[in-house]
């Protein structure tokens, strides 16, 4: 065995260029799985853990005012294990300079103990119930505090109650509900410097907020297995007469679902990448061994006629195979490890997730490391059955030519007369050896169908900015102001100097009823002639506002499953006054691309509160050159909530697409290290296949250049098919992987710009091309005696 | 009479090295090469005819001594040049058939062919060789005899003035083996092309005009045979 061995490094040692090529494509799948999976692992189980011991909820409610005491009521439906009241509001923080920002106060009853949704502490010290100095302790957001350069004993001034109230900064903390601080499911990312939570112990909160004894929210822990609807259903009747505003599950909870979200999606990617990587590997590796065997034939005959058993042969050429897999396995298991570290940085940069995100996961690269060794174990015996079927004195006989069969266009009797010797000799080696050729061509089609993916990432998102920022807002600032106010308010706003044009807005939460269903939407409603804001549908055309009934969002539309024409309750959930109910009719359903919206006219939502000419924000248009002095005079106006601008929301947008940009690139490499391997490997191989013809060609007179021109032809054949059907399957696998990592909050477009088919399949021809390079040398050496001399 | 001759080796040898191992595959051979004739160059394995075949054919070169055709030394010219020698002047027969295995024995032909300016046409070639029934088959659809002689059909259809032979008959039977013989003889009387053929086989040599024997890299004799035997009548 010892002398085999020997071989099998020789082996390898002669076919070093492929054997690295094949390694290569190996180790970009088993690094792929390692850090996703890694990733994944990791991401769950910091989710897991932090959810249990901060006890995470697993239904909320909100109501416009109840008793503390409600939550003992609550917790005697069966089904309940806890249930926490709190406090919790959105309210305008006055910075310096009179910049705005929004903090979501969140009040915290003391002790926490068994509480639901309890905090964790991060930095400095927990707050007190009873400052000794007086005043209020609080804990704030860790990106919030570092966006606004908040340290221990800092102040944070916010409006409650009418008042200007200073806040004292004790500390940061965190929540399983704050893991991902968005302020709503418009918003496309977390704004830091302008949103933050604030966690305050709820005696103070309550006394801040005039609502003594008083919440308005009550989040339930159940117990396992209970039926979560009927539950919240008992819930809800105890809750009714506090004015029922929202109720929703933890998966709707907005921070839980953009973190299941990232999980769903990397679970899904974790598994589809490193499968079409590992497939090509096998593939590659069961090709060569393949034709080791019979090209080997006739030393695997004396082998035998010496006394080996077949599978002592056998498994000669199955550990070529598994060299390569732990060639690929060992790389991929350094890099995998480094990605995972990479990814595991970049996601706490996201996530507010203590714990461990990082470290190894010995799960992870088991799996890896076995995956790999399977696929090369599996390839190996495949491509080694032919040893079983060599029978040593045949095997010493030259080998019977190849069969040959007329191909169909054998029966274009006018076309194949046309075409030269040349191109029927590429047609027909085409036409027999469809397994060998198939294979380069699907290689091609997985290399441009993988450039076309990692560009299509930066086109969709490219075109989502296009639609978001500049097709659907033309408004420069968006103001939302502390209560509804009378739309003649706004003329104060319209004379501030270097405003151009102000229009008026109204967001209204409503609760919508049909055939016994029931959902939560924010209402838009819009003035009839609108021009700062453009309705836009998914395709990017423009949809008009109906002046009568709703634009549903789709989502809403399908939640309640209501169509074009239906009528339906509405019942408003504003925050002060009375609910009022009223009818809509749907006059239109759209989707969109960010979030789901619902549209009316403004004269809808005043009819609906039975008001007129209320408005709740509005849009400004300003003069580029004053756009500071506007939003200082702004910020010095009480009444005014929040004020978010376009330019800073598109700032804070492109500085996260940074580390997309990395991604991308990542996977063009691959992309690239994936087509080159496949199509160098199948070059290499064809080459080897048909020495003897090339040199038969050569020495009936053919030269070199006209030797390679036959190859070429063959080249481009393969790469013209693999760039014809891999710029459509890269589009599908676009689709597919917007699919499966969509979720109801956000979704993207499929869209691939021109330019990216046409680097992608110049890609596709510049590999094969490079491919071809060195073929060509191969021709140049051949020895045409040696060639010939020989017998198989 | 006074004899052109076509082709000339002079004080050729050819030395292999492989690894630390040097052979001398030829020694310092010299000989000329008759337009017309048919030449049997006969020796044991390893005496190096074949090497001397192929640098007659222009596939190899010597590592010392000339090689003139006409009036020019091949062995001192590039590939290309080397190449159009090949192209235009030889037509190679092996043992082993060497066919282009994705062609028909009509394309096989003109792949040849189409590679000078006035070749012979295919079918008459393959009528030639008794293929005309055959012309639309791959080689891995005829026997042994009927590939070679597509293997002749292609080195004639160039019509070129040197035919050379290695082991023609080696892997055939004796009757397929001795109508190849035949054709190769017919061939050499009918167009005229100087007909060399290397083998093992020495009763072969009775159908040559001369014989050339070889033996560890030289040729140990040359005799001249004024009454070539016809094919037929050859056994072995």
């Amino acid at each position: 065995m010892n002398v085999l061995l020997m071989k099998l490094w020789r082996t390898i040692w002669n076919t070093k260029g492929q054997f690295l090529a094949v390694a290569a494509v190996v180790m970009v799948g088993i690094s792929v799985f390692i850090s996703m999976t890694t990733s994944y692992y990791n991401l769950n189980r910091s989710q897991d853990l932090f959810y249990r011991e901060n006890n995470f909820a697993d239904y909320y409610f909100h109501v416009v005012r109840a008793p503390q005491e409600i939550t003992k009521q609550i917790e005697s439906v069966p089904g309940v294990i806890k249930a926490t009241g709190r406090i919790q509001m959105d309210i305008p923080v006055i910075k310096e300079g009179n910049n705005r920002a929004t903090a979501r106060v969140t009040s915290y009853p003391l002790p926490m103990d068994r509480e639901v949704n309890r905090l964790e502490l991060l930095t400095g010290r927990m707050f007190e119930k009873y400052p000794q100095g007086g005043g209020v302790e609080v804990l704030v957001d860790p990106q919030y505090a570092k966006a606004n350069q908040l340290n221990v004993n800092s102040i944070v001034t916010v409006v409650a109650g009418g008042k200007r109230v200073p806040l004292t900064v004790v500390g940061t903390g965190t929540s399983p509900e704050f893991i991902y601080p968005m302020k709503d499911a418009a918003s496309m990312m977390p704004e830091p410097e302008t949103f933050g939570i604030v966690m305050i112990p709820q005696n103070q909160a309550q006394q801040i907020q005039n609502l003594p004894g008083q919440i308005n929210q009550v989040v339930v822990k159940l117990a396992p297995g209970v039926d979560a609807e009927e539950t919240a259903a008992g819930i809800r009747t105890i809750l009714e007469p506090y004015g029922n505003l929202a109720s929703y599950p933890r998966k709707q909870q907005l921070s839980h679902a953009v973190l299941q979200g990232e999980l769903d999606g990397l679970e899904v990617q974790a598994q589809f990448m490193p499968a079409i990587f590992l497939c090509v590997a096998a593939a590659i590796q069961f090709i060569i061994l393949g034709r080791m065997v019979k090209t080997q034939r006739l030393q695997i005959g004396i082998m035998k006629a010496l006394g080996y058993h077949n599978r002592q042969i056998m498994w000669h050429y199955v550990s070529y195979a598994l060299a390569v897999a732990v060639a690929g396995a060992a790389l991929g298991l350094v890099f995998g490890l480094m990605l995972a570290s990479v990814f595991s940085k970049a996601y706490a940069m996201f996530f507010n997730l203590p714990g461990a995100i990082g470290g190894f996961n010995f799960r992870a690269i088991f799996s890896g490391v076995a995956l790999s060794l399977m696929v090369g174990l599996l390839a190996g015996l495949a491509a080694s059955r032919g040893v079983v079927r060599i029978n040593p004195a045949e095997s010493m006989r030259p080998e019977p030519p190849r069969s040959a069969r007329s191909i169909f266009l054998d029966r274009w009797g006018w076309l194949w007369r046309k075409l030269g010797s040349e191109w029927k000799m590429t047609l027909r080696t085409v036409g027999r050896n469809r397994a060998r050729f198939g294979f380069t061509v699907v290689g091609v089609v997985f290399a441009v169908g993988m450039l076309v993916v990692s560009f299509f990432a930066k086109d969709s998102i490219d075109y989502m900015l296009k639609t978001h920022f500049f097709r659907e807002q033309h408004y420069d600032f968006l103001l939302r102001f502390s209560g509804p106010v009378r739309e003649s308010e706004l003329l104060n706003i319209s004379r501030i100097d270097g405003v151009i044009k102000v229009e008026p807005i109204f967001e209204l939460p409503v609760k919508m009823h049909f055939n016994g269903r029931s959902e939560d939407d924010l209402l838009l409603g819009l003035p009839g002639g609108v021009t700062l804001k453009t309705l836009v549908n998914d395709k990017g055309r423009p949809v008009r506002l109906p002046e009568d009934g709703i634009l549903i969002s789709q989502r809403s539309a399908s939640k309640l499953g209501v169509r074009i024409g239906d009528r339906f309750e509405v019942e408003t959930l504003l925050g002060v006054g009375p609910s009022h109910r009223g009818t809509l009719k749907v006059a239109g359903v759209n989707r969109q691309l960010v979030g789901s919206s619902s549209y009316v006219n403004l004269s809808q939502v005043n009819g609906l509160l039975q008001e007129g000419q209320l408005v709740s924000g509005a849009m400004l248009k300003v003069d580029q050159g004053k756009a500071d002095q506007v939003e200082r005079g702004l910020n010095e106006m009480t009444g005014i909530a929040s004020v978010s601008s376009r330019e800073k929301e598109l700032g804070g947008f492109t500085k996260n697409m940074g580390s997309m940009i990395y991604a991308v690139t990542i996977m063009i490499m691959f992309s690239v290290i994936l087509g080159f391997a496949i199509v160098y490997n199948s070059s290499l191989i064809g080459f080897a296949e048909r020495k003897r013809e090339l040199a038969s060609l050569r020495v009936i007179g053919y030269t070199n250049r006209e030797v390679s021109g036959l190859l070429l032809r063959e080249i481009l054949l393969q790469a013209a098919c693999g760039v014809i059907f891999g710029l459509p399957f890269g589009r599908w696998m676009a689709e597919s992987y917007v699919n499966a990592v969509s979720t109801e909050l956000f979704t993207m477009p499929v869209v691939v710009y021109p330019q990216t088919y046409l680097l992608s399949a110049i890609g596709g021809i510049a590999f094969m091309m490079a491919a071809h390079l060195f073929v060509v040398k191969g021709v140049k050496k051949l020895d045409l005696v040696e060639v010939l001399k020989n017998r198989d | 009479m006074a004899k052109d001759v076509l082709l000339r080796l002079d004080h050729v040898t050819k030395t292999y090295e492989m690894g630390e191992v040097r052979v001398e595959a030829l020694q310092d051979t010299s000989l000329q090469i008759y337009p017309g004739e048919l030449l049997a160059i006969l020796g044991p394995s390893g005496s190096g005819k074949s090497t001397m075949l192929n640098i007659i054919g222009g596939i190899d070169l010597p590592t010392s001594g000339k090689v003139v055709f006409g009036e020019e030394d091949l062995s001192q010219v590039g590939d290309s040049r080397l190449t159009r020698y090949r192209r235009n002047e030889v037509g190679f027969v092996f043992q082993f058939y060497n066919l282009i295995p994705d062609l028909t024995a009509r394309e096989n032909v003109e792949l040849a062919g189409r590679l000078v300016e006035h070749p012979l046409p295919a079918d008459e070639v393959l009528k030639e060789v008794g293929l005309e029934d055959r012309q639309d088959h791959f080689p891995s659809q005829l026997s042994g005899g009927e590939q070679q002689r597509v293997s002749i059909a292609r080195a004639t259809a160039k019509n070129p003035r040197l035919l050379l032979c290695d082991e023609p008959t080696g892997a055939l039977d004796f009757q397929t083996g001795k109508l190849i013989l035949g054709l190769l003889s017919r061939i050499n009387r009918g167009r005229g092309s100087a007909v060399i053929i290397v083998t093992h086989n020495t009763a072969i040599g009775a159908m040559a005009h001369r014989v050339v024997r070889m033996r560890s890299g030289r040729i140990v004799d040359i005799t001249e045979n004024p009454s070539p035997v016809s094919p037929e009548r050859i056994e072995w």
